[in-house]
């Protein structure tokens, strides 16, 4: 635990601390909003927002496997689920004391049970969550973040690719994600955040959220 | 070892390089100590002993990041320019038709990349990277008609462009390798966010473009891709035990100083497989240009 606070402590570039969190409650806009914190913080915990969206997503799809899926599929789902899980954890540990609480999700315009809606919606929160990490990296005070988001995001990429390419073949890096330039997306978080939010039931104060 | 844990993390904040060398070197020798012909391998060994740590993050100019992200593009370029040309038309060419479409859409990525990189390096008053016999025509001027690369490896891969798992096999291996090569370049581009969001933009398609390949190679079957490749690098396994220097340090599994071995799984703690595929790894350029020596001409 003690190191956990030390990493926390990096992160925060050593002064920011829960304290000063706890302190800010003022600046909520609405009473049972949960408080992302500011600065690195927020970003991160922004970032741990949308690997528990993931994680959470595909839990339900390998609890609930949909008709039809092959042994291949259902390997490299519960892959993908315990990656994501990974992520999640990673993220809470560096926030520490400073991580909002488990959010509370809404998947009902997903059909767990059709393999078409499971990996249309797969693919498009991988391609939110890689926009989101590519859009949130340069926001950074610790600049030494953007190495460890660049391993992450990286790794959603090959999930992105690997959903699309087996719903529809060579449709993995289509140019509805890429640009004329090759170019990926990337999404400002006050963007990504509102679009995560279709599948999110907890409301948000993200009034410090670096943008 | 809590004690020992911080230093190293904060070492591994300051410089992820030096973090990651003792063991990175370790294995090297450990693979070189094994069974593997090191003759065979296509790359020149004393370049992967260099010393990591002189190289300081203010040493590297963005310029020269991009120039080096250019040359592994250009090599990508070439090689998939090539082989989506092999036997089009005729009875056998050398990608299946199912895959023809995802082969063109990777090697029209790396030509945009190409265009792009060249356009930033120029925008900030660099000269752009040029290939060895670099002798542009007006059809295609990022294609190197001969004297530039050697894709069999100076005979060692000999199938490459007539044999489609023996493509397969250096197309993974080239894609990791670059996520490896752009990874490495993220710690120079700590003062410039532009450079920093562009790279982080260009590497996460060159992701999708890894895990279009390993898919399709897991498609093809054990017998014809033994390692059954998931889109992500499982451990640190490489497709053949020769290529295993591509893949070194890809097993980690401290991220930040955090064990992730020890974080919480959906059941009990993180799995190996699941721990290490969860990230991607850094290599410098050194590493990266050594590894990939054997197939550029100089």
């Amino acid at each position: 635990m003690m190191y956990q606070d030390a990493v926390f402590f990096q992160l925060a570039g050593g002064l920011a601390g829960a304290g000063l969190l706890l302190s800010s409650c003022h600046t909520r806009t609405g009473p049972s909003d949960t408080y992302l914190g500011s600065g690195d913080v927020a970003l991160l915990n922004y970032l741990y927002i949308l690997e528990q969206l993931e994680a959470a997503f595909y839990t339900q799809a390998f609890a609930t496997p949909y008709y039809g899926m092959t042994t291949s599929e259902l390997q490299l789902l519960q892959d993908v689920r315990d990656q994501e899980i990974a992520h999640r954890e990673f993220l809470m540990t560096l926030l520490g004391k400073s991580a909002v609480p488990a959010i509370s999700l809404n998947f009902s315009m997903v059909t767990f049970a059709d393999r078409g809606s499971v990996l249309s919606y797969a693919a498009t929160i991988e391609d939110m969550v890689i926009s989101g990490f590519n859009g949130a990296a340069h926001l950074f005070t610790n600049t030494d973040m953007v190495l460890i988001l660049g391993k992450m995001t990286c790794v959603e990429a090959r999930h992105s690719a690997y959903f699309r390419d087996i719903l529809t073949h060579n449709t993995f890096a289509d140019n509805t994600v890429v640009d004329v330039n090759g170019l990926g997306q990337s999404g400002s978080p006050a963007t990504v955040l509102a679009l995560a939010k279709t599948f999110i039931h907890t409301n948000f104060d993200s009034s410090k959220l670096p943008n | 070892m809590m004690n020992l844990k911080n230093i190293l993390s904060e070492i591994g904040q300051t410089d992820p390089e030096v973090y990651e060398q003792p063991k990175d070197r370790r294995q090297l020798l450990k693979t070189f100590g094994a069974k593997v012909a090191v003759a065979s391998l296509p790359f020149a060994a004393s370049t992967l002993f260099s010393n990591k740590a002189s190289a300081k993050k203010t040493d590297v100019t963005p310029v020269q990041v991009l120039n080096f992200i250019l040359e592994l593009e250009y090599l990508a370029y070439n090689f998939y320019h090539t082989a989506n040309n092999v036997g089009i038309g005729g009875p056998a060419p050398l990608i299946p038709t199912a895959d023809q479409a995802g082969f063109l859409t990777i090697e029209g990525h790396k030509r945009a990349h190409i265009i792009y990189l060249n356009s930033l390096i120029i925008s900030l008053g660099g000269t752009p990277y040029t290939p060895t016999n670099y002798n542009p025509t007006a059809a295609n001027p990022y294609f190197v008609v001969s004297g530039a690369y050697d894709f069999t490896a100076g005979g060692l891969y000999p199938l490459v462009f007539s044999d489609y798992p023996t493509f397969t096999m250096i197309a993974v291996t080239f894609e990791d390798t670059f996520i490896h090569g752009y990874l490495g370049q993220l710690q120079y581009s700590l003062s410039n966010t532009m450079l920093q969001a562009q790279l982080m933009q260009l590497q996460c398609v060159v992701a999708r473009d890894a895990a279009y390949v390993r898919l399709v190679r897991r498609f093809l079957g054990y017998a014809a891709a033994p390692e059954h490749p998931a889109p992500w690098i499982t451990n640190n396994i490489p497709p053949i035990a020769s290529l295993q220097p591509y893949y070194n340090t890809e097993d980690d599994t401290i991220q930040e100083g955090i064990d992730i071995l020890s974080l919480p799984g959906y059941s009990g703690t993180t799995p190996q497989i699941s721990a290490t595929a969860a990230f991607d790894e850094p290599f410098d350029q050194t590493t990266v240009i050594g590894l990939l020596a054997g197939f550029i001409l100089s």
